[in-house]
């Protein structure tokens, strides 16, 4: 009851600092007397899906704004299907696709025929799937077809550019401590998911020496088969010319033998550890916060959101207003709640500060963890944690590639086309314990896991006095 | 079925092929329409108003960008241009404040303690150390207590939760620019506020703000091997033009800025006549004008600012430095060129983008494909500025176990057979080919478009070269190309900075001596 009335008040005089913030002065703008005009209609386009029967799938949208053809084109598979002693196979092969050449054209013939017209395609795989993206001017649609097929079902891997791969990717081995966020970056995912977990392994020159040629062209043959393929073209383009080309170069594509195994499960157990990697040289440490995250599909995500938004996103977050603002500790400070459809994502809170003020912004941002839940948002903050979504919602749907690329995503793991309006509707409607519920139920600040990259004889205190479990050094010296 | 397809692709790429040089990558779009749809306006106080209208999307991409950058810093203020850009997000006289009627006596509390404890510190070794350890309490307290009656972040805060997305802004060496998207029906909160912000700013938490931007500069310079690098480079290569000043700011010249010193700063180069809005979205220009005039136009005629008089000198010879550091090697190597209105910057765009741009650049060809002595070549012409004469860069990563001083030999093998062989025809046809779809990509994107129309009404004075940029580069012949290789690339023009990497052994040595001796 006592603490009842006590938040009504609190409300009330929030509302109250609020209005005397916009007070008018003479000459003064007066924003509480503005009235805004309703949104004009947000346009959603139809997009037209078509499966072909081999089960490759293809996703249309006329746009004859400029004169472009653009797609977009996700292959189910990625690093997580790399064997344990050639960490880099899929990484290779999604680059290899479009600068190893192809049946038809060299690489020499196919950089200049694409530059030549200053069109681009590009490839890549991460962890989950593959993509291609291609942009050409829409006077060149039967090329773009045409391209898209000989980088998916025809690379050849040359032996020249395969070469010249393994000294780009030599290199990025050699260079990857020059930057300690990059160090910082690579090392916490390792603390969260395991040093060998698929989320988080990465290169080492042994693994690289490892694969062969041949082995690209196995997990090609494996993994690009027209049953993993999306594959989204919009622009300037008539969808009826454009089926009969991806018809004519994509109905021959065979079928894989068997399908890809499922994304690897993540075993996590909650526990205190706070691990560093020294740089004696750095003047700022960078530092790491937090443990496991969740999926999309967690069916209270969207209280996860506002939560979120008030605990670490932008300008208005506790964090931001605690650590940049009040404190003055850091240029960049942030806490980020992700979730994913394929694995879980990851709670962490980044800070940058002065060696001597890290252990001090350390403590200030497990405080807050703590604070989010137990004190409520006030009423300016809840509103601020749900408008900074909804207000933004309209720029879910400002690009035809946005639209497009979310489809295809939710398509893949099949989320309902009116996934995203229901999450927005379950925004609208959170309240004050809604978010504190979310941070009890997701957050643990007695079971964080810390990284700090920094200059361990420098710190404003030792580690150890954090209490937050033994301080393990991490060597980040690169094995030959 | 099969040998017919074939046929057919084989003539469809051989039609492709033989395109270029026949004509240019083709497409009837019509630019002219896009031109015709802009709208500008200036208002009295010389505000420039420049508006693109597109329906598509219920939003519109904001910019405002005000000539004034870190070419601008005063001499004893490195920095400035940048710390203000930070400023300009702490509110106005009345957002962001929760007592207004005490916060200018508080403020005024903490100008006055960080002027005397600015002097004595200015005293170096002479400094008292009682004093000035007196004087920081004083000044920690009054800053604790102006703080207590603000409210942080308001002016972000309100953007934000009204739709605001991507709010940011960007301090270049030639501009200042600040920049969001809105959903379009609140564009008249950006106009109230945004116009606000530049009537009546207030320069609260300025001496807690100077605390971040030292942040900053350890993330971007400090601990960045590539950042110490570039400020190093820069500042060899300039010996009089103010280009050659760290964009950040020197830290000592971070923790000497004052509140005053800023605001003069404001009031000498905030003004309307140094300003343009540009507005990209779903926005009619009528409504856009009539509520410029009434938010934008409470802001008073000032006098133009000055320009940068300072030119720098010819070179006399090469300038050579390296840095030391545990990092990989590389490279940056730059010619002093001229500004991006000159006759000559066409052609020295095109020599960038054969030299050094794309897959089948020359360098990539030879030091990435051929002889893989780089997993990195690129080159750039109009770095790190464009509106003063500038640089042609080039920046190079060698691969392992190649060094700085390979990949440089090949640079300018490179470099020499552009001066002494005429390019063919076809080489052109295919920058141009390149400079359209590129053209044409950019006007893919209501933010890059307001940008970018901005920057030439900054730079020539008229939105419209935008527009007449392909022109440019369709003039272009093999002749010029070859002609501005020689003039402007060779040894006396030229400023070469190496990082070279520190053994193991003499970092650990050298890691307890570091720190506060490089600076």
């Amino acid at each position: 009851m006592i603490n009842k009335s006590y938040q009504k008040l609190s409300s009330l005089l929030t509302i109250f600092a609020f209005l005397a913030l916009f007070s008018a002065s003479a000459g003064a703008v007066d924003l509480n007397s503005l009235v805004y005009p309703s949104l004009n209609q947000i346009a959603i386009p139809e997009v037209e899906e078509i499966k072909l029967d081999n089960g490759m799938r293809l996703y249309l949208l006329e746009d004859k704004t400029l004169p472009l053809i653009q797609a977009s084109v996700r292959i189910h598979g990625g690093s997580y299907l790399d064997p344990v002693e050639k960490i880099g196979l899929a990484e290779f092969c999604g680059d290899l696709l479009r600068t190893g050449g192809t049946e038809k054209y060299s690489s020499d013939e196919l950089d200049e025929l694409l530059e030549s017209i200053g069109g681009s395609a590009e490839t890549s795989i991460d962890v989950i799937a593959g993509s291609l993206k291609l942009s050409m001017l829409s006077s060149y649609t039967e090329l773009a077809v045409e391209v898209m097929a000989e980088i998916l079902q025809r690379p050849v891997f040359e032996q020249a550019k395969f070469e010249q791969l393994m000294v780009a990717a030599r290199s990025s081995v050699s260079r990857r401590n020059d930057q300690p966020s990059g160090i910082g970056d690579r090392e916490f995912e390792k603390v969260i998911y395991g040093k060998d977990s698929p989320y988080a392994r990465h290169t080492e020159y042994a693994t690289l020496n490892a694969i062969t040629r041949d082995d690209l062209k196995a997990f090609h043959q494996r993994v690009f088969r027209p049953e993993n393929v999306q594959m989204a073209i919009w622009g300037d383009i008539d969808s009826k010319q454009i089926v009969e080309l991806v018809k004519k170069h994509f109905a021959a594509w065979e079928k894989g033998k068997e399908p890809i195994p499922d994304f690897p499960k993540v075993d996590y157990q909650f526990d205190a550890r706070t691990n560093y990697v020294d740089l004696p040289d750095v003047t700022q440490s960078n530092v790491y916060i937090g443990h496991i995250g969740g999926r999309l599909t967690d069916e209270d995500h969207p209280h996860r959101i506002v939560m979120n938004n008030i605990l670490g996103v932008g300008f208005g977050s506790r964090l931001f207003k605690q650590v940049r603002s009040k404190a003055g500790l850091a240029y960049s400070v942030y806490g980020v709640f992700t979730a994913n459809l394929s694995y879980p994502g990851t709670f962490y809170n980044y800070v940058s500060t002065k060696s001597e003020s890290t252990v001090k912004a350390i403590r200030m941002i497990i405080d807050e963890i703590k604070r989010i839940q137990t004190d409520e948002p006030d009423a300016e903050e809840l509103r601020l944690g749900r408008d900074r979504y909804l207000n933004t919602f309209v720029f879910n749907f400002d690009s035809k590639g946005k639209i497009i690329e979310r489809l295809v995503y939710y398509d893949f793991f099949g989320l309902p086309k009116d996934f995203l309006n229901k999450q927005m509707e379950m925004v609208k409607t959170t309240t004050a314990a809604d978010v504190t519920a979310a941070a009890k139920k997701y957050l643990k600040p007695e079971a964080l896991r810390i990284l700090v990259v920094g200059a361990a004889n420098k710190l404003d205190e030792p580690l150890a006095a954090l209490k937050n479990g033994e301080p393990q050094k991490i060597d980040i010296t690169i094995p030959e | 079925m099969r040998q017919y397809k074939a046929i057919f692709t084989a003539l469809l790429t051989f039609f492709i092929l033989l395109q270029p040089i026949s004509a240019p990558a083709k497409t009837d779009f019509d630019f002219s329409a896009l031109e015709k749809s802009v709208f500008e306006h200036s208002l009295d106080n010389g505000l420039k108003i420049i508006v693109l209208p597109r329906h598509d999307a219920p939003v519109v991409s904001l910019v405002t960008w005000v000539d004034v950058g870190g070419a601008d810093d005063p001499k004893e203020y490195s920095g400035l241009a940048h710390m203000l850009e930070h400023m300009a997000f702490k509110g106005t006289v009345t957002i962001g404040s929760r007592d207004p009627e005490k916060e200018p006596a508080l403020m005024a509390d903490e100008d006055r303690i960080f002027e005397r404890l600015r002097l004595e510190r200015l005293k170096g070794r002479l400094a008292d150390p009682e004093k000035l350890k007196n004087l920081q309490e004083q000044m920690n307290k009054a800053i604790a207590n102006a703080y207590a009656v603000i409210e942080p972040n308001a002016f972000s805060n309100i953007l934000q939760s009204e739709g605001g997305s991507g709010l940011n802004a960007f301090t270049s060496r030639d501009q200042t620019a600040y920049i969001i998207s809105m959903p379009s029906n609140k564009l008249e909160l950006w106009m109230a506020m945004e116009s606000e912000r530049f009537f009546e700013p207030l320069l609260r938490e300025m001496y807690k703000e100077r605390e971040v931007v030292a942040e900053e500069r350890r993330m971007t310079v400090d601990n960045r091997p590539m950042g110490k690098l570039v400020e190093e480079f820069l500042s060899t290569a300039f010996k009089a033009h103010p280009y050659g000043n760290p964009l950040i700011g020197h830290m000592s010249d971070i923790q000497n800025y004052s509140r005053e010193a800023t605001q003069r700063f404001f009031k000498k180069y905030y003004t309307p006549s140094n300003m343009t809005i540009a507005l990209v979205g779903d926005v009619k220009p009528e409504t856009v004008v009539e509520m410029a005039e009434k938010y934008w136009g409470r802001i008073q005629k000032r006098p133009a600012p000055p320009r940068i008089a300072t030119v720098e000198p010819p070179q006399q010879g090469e300038r050579r430095l390296t840095i030391n550091d545990r990092a990989q090697p590389a490279m940056i190597i730059g010619w002093h060129i001229p500004a991006e209105t000159h006759d000559d910057m066409p052609a020295l765009a095109a020599f960038a983008d054969i030299l050094g741009q794309g897959r089948t650049s020359r360098l990539y060809r030879r030091m990435i494909r051929d002889e893989k002595a780089a997993v990195s070549v690129s080159s750039y012409a109009g770095w790190p500025g464009s509106k003063y004469p500038s640089l042609g860069v080039i920046f190079c990563y060698p691969a392992p176990g190649k060094t700085n001083a390979e990949c440089e030999k090949m640079i300018y093998e490179e470099i020499e057979k552009l001066q002494n062989q005429l390019l063919t025809d076809e080489d052109l046809e295919k920058v141009k080919a390149r400079a359209m779809a590129g053209f044409i990509r950019g006007l893919n994107d209501n933010m890059g478009l307001a940008q970018q129309l901005a920057t030439y009404q900054q730079i020539w004075g008229d939105w419209r070269k935008l527009f007449r940029e392909l022109e440019r580069i369709n003039k272009v012949t093999p002749q010029d190309v070859q002609r501005v290789a020689k003039q402007y690339f060779n040894a006396s023009n030229r400023t070469v900075s190496s990082l070279e990497t520190i053994v193991e052994q003499a970092s650990a040595d050298k890691a307890t001596a570091t720190g506060e001796t490089k600076k």
